[in-house]
């Protein structure tokens, strides 16, 4: 992996959990310093697991610290815990975390029954689970942050694993695993968290209330994490959480958060679809970009981590501290994989999509198309392919035929021929160095569209939020209110030129979302189905989207157009 | 029958002659009845005409060819 792509680090703050658990602040967090939110989360969750659990003593759990970075093969993470003293190569409690670490698929009750025979409670089997959990975090972590090693330690240990089996059995076994589940208190805030937050207390936590302060530690990252809305939105962290647990096989939370998405609105058959092949779903380039890079940091296939393209998402306008977040939600989500494999929660909803073992090798990589026979012929595929060959003049041919288009797009966004301009050079330019890349899953002229779209959306961001359509409620209330008879022939009303301003005006009030639809499929003449592509939406979202754009531009439009020699003065809706 | 919040909901396909048969029958049941709503379908198809017959925001050609020039040469010096 190289540190190239690794994101930058930044100036740090205190952080005394994190001093107590290593001696100083490693690089790992200090990579992280755009989202202090996030840092303090993980800085609860370890204090919580490694440095106050008592089940097991520290320096066992930093040994399994240590198996699980072995078992990533997570160099940072190793560095980390290299003063680990390691748990003796045969014994029952390091075969256990290797093999829900390593083998997480596979894991089962029997694991936990072999475990408690060797004379293990359930408390210590829940800190063994809740340490191994911890272990896949901060190595995802690292998979994704790439941090520069933490001075004195960057010489690599390496440490011998036991031997397990090659292959196991697919073990269905009833969950959950623990005997000890007693009943937190009612005014339990974690679970009053919970219930606020998705409407109940997951199985997943209840299964842990034998230690209540790792449970609180755990809703505090979800809190703090999964919940915010600045940066990402909520249901992009969802689908995220959705597309790694549907790669680490893990039917119990893809059915929790399927179920969660379809609470806020997202329809079953979308998440469903992401949860079999998300570069089939009704999602942007965009968020299809985010979902391909952080799949990459599931924990299977074992070896994860590798190819995570931190500049792949900036092309797609995501920002530092949106891809911190996205990794970050990607250690949130296995550490939830790893919880519920090692205790067994059992889904709080019947699982529309249930795991077994003819699924472990649908999601290799290999298995995955390249590119997708939905995609409709491309005009400008063969000119692609010679750039994409290495021919970059031939790329001319491409900003030639799509200036206009962009470029126009681009004005009605941003509101302004000179930065439309500069953008749109932005854009060719942006595609040019990133056209390698472009796989045909689209047109290339949605890809290139959808870039614009980004790079607008940010140049907007940068400046004060735009005026809202005056005296039009951008609210479900929306009704027409201009009921009055157009003339037959509108145009013969209004010079040529003096349309265009009065359209132009229409479009520049608008709010964004609806303005960019109408700017898609009006303007510049895009499909309802490739626009719905190059904004992320449903084509249903596009087209309610769309509908409203229009009837709110014909508002604007309508004192010009309106018949002049007979008024229906009576004409209300019902 | 549609209420007209209804028909203002669902009439997008039909402006442009995609709605499915059922819903055409339902929509078009409406408006038959419904004089505010064939007001509103007549100008929104008319918005609809003159919004993408129009050039607000055509870019004059040599801008396209000042752009195609200006991004060229930024990428070939980037590749030198």
């Amino acid at each position: 992996m190289s540190e190239s792509h690794a994101i930058r680090n930044e100036p740090f703050g205190q952080c005394p959990g994190l001093v107590e658990a290593y001696g100083f602040v490693p690089n790992l967090f200090r990579a992280q310093s755009e989202l202090p939110r996030v840092i303090e989360a993980e800085e609860r969750l370890i204090d919580a697991v490694v440095v106050q659990g008592n089940a097991l003593s520290r320096r066992q759990k930093e040994s399994l610290l240590q198996t699980v970075a072995s078992v990533g093969e997570n160099h940072y993470c190793q560095a980390l815990y290299r003063q680990a003293i390691p748990v003796e190569a045969d014994s029952a409690l390091l075969k256990f975390v290797l093999k829900l670490a390593k083998h997480t698929p596979w894991f089962c009750a029997n694991d936990v029954e072999a475990l408690r025979r060797n004379g293990f409670d359930d408390a210590t089997i829940l800190e063994a689970v809740v340490t191994t959990a911890v272990g896949q975090l901060l190595c995802t972590l690292a998979d994704g942050l790439r941090p520069v090693p933490d001075p004195g330690l960057a010489s690599l240990v390496s440490s011998e694993l036991p031997e397990l089996p090659e292959s196991f059995d697919w073990v269905e076994s009833p969950g959950p695993y623990l005997q000890s589940q007693p009943r937190p208190a009612d005014d339990f805030r974690p679970y009053a968290l919970l219930r606020e937050q998705v409407g109940f207390v997951p199985n997943l936590f209840r299964v842990q209330a034998l230690w209540p302060e790792v449970v609180e530690a755990e809703v505090q990252a979800f809190e703090q994490i999964l919940v915010p809305e600045d940066l990402l939105s909520r249901v992009q962290k969802e689908k995220i959480l959705l597309v790694i647990s549907a790669a680490n096989l893990n039917t119990y939370c893809v059915a929790v958060h399927s179920q969660i998405l379809n609470a806020m609105g997202v329809p079953s058959e979308d998440s469903d679809q992401i949860v079999e092949d998300h570069r089939r779903a009704a999602i942007s380039l965009s968020d299809m970009a985010l979902l391909d890079e952080v799949r990459k940091l599931a924990r299977r296939p074992a070896r994860s981590g590798a190819g995570f393209e931190t500049e792949l998402l900036r092309t797609h306008g995501f920002s530092e501290a949106q891809i911190v977040e996205a990794v970050a939600m990607a250690a949130l989500t296995n550490l939830l994989n790893t919880l519920q494999a090692g205790l067994g929660a059992v889904p709080d909803f019947p699982p529309r999509r249930v795991f077994s073992p003819k699924d472990l090798y649908r999601f290799s990589r290999q298995a995955r198309p390249t590119s997708d026979a939905a995609s409709p012929d491309d005009p400008d595929a063969e000119v692609v392919a010679r750039v994409q060959n290495g021919d970059i003049e031939a790329f001319e041919e491409l900003v030639r035929r799509h200036t206009r288009r962009v470029m126009a797009t681009l004005a009605g966004l941003v509101g302004n021929m000179d930065d439309a301009r500069d953008a749109t050079q932005d854009v060719f330019l942006k595609a040019f160095e990133h056209i390698d890349r472009f796989q045909r899953r689209s047109k290339f002229s949605t890809w290139l569209i959808s870039i614009a779209i980004n790079t607008g959306t940010e140049l907007l961001r940068q400046r004060k939020p735009s005026e809202p359509l005056e005296d039009v409620k951008d609210e479900e209330g929306f009704r027409p209110r201009q009921i009055q008879s157009w003339a037959d022939n509108p145009e013969e009303l209004v010079a040529a030129a003096q349309r265009s301003g009065l359209v132009r005006e229409g479009v520049l009030r608008l709010p964004e979302k609806y303005r960019v639809a109408v700017l898609l499929r009006d303007i510049s003449q895009f499909s309802t189905e490739e626009a719905a592509v190059a904004l992320g939406l449903s084509v249903p979202a596009l087209k309610a989207r769309l509908l409203r754009g229009r009837l709110m531009l014909r508002e604007s439009l309508a004192p010009y157009f309106i018949r002049t020699e007979k008024r229906s003065p009576d004409a209300q809706l019902c | 029958m549609l209420s007209c919040a209804d028909f203002l909901a669902e009439f997008g396909d039909y402006l442009e002659d995609l709605a499915d048969p059922e819903l055409r029958t339902r929509l078009e049941e409406h408006l038959r009845e419904c004089k505010t709503c064939q007001v509103i379908v007549d100008s929104t198809r008319k918005t609809i005409r003159i919004v993408t017959d129009s050039d607000s925001f055509s870019v004059p050609a040599y801008n396209v060819e000042l752009i195609v020039r200006d991004v060229m040469a930024r990428i070939r010096d980037k590749k030198r």
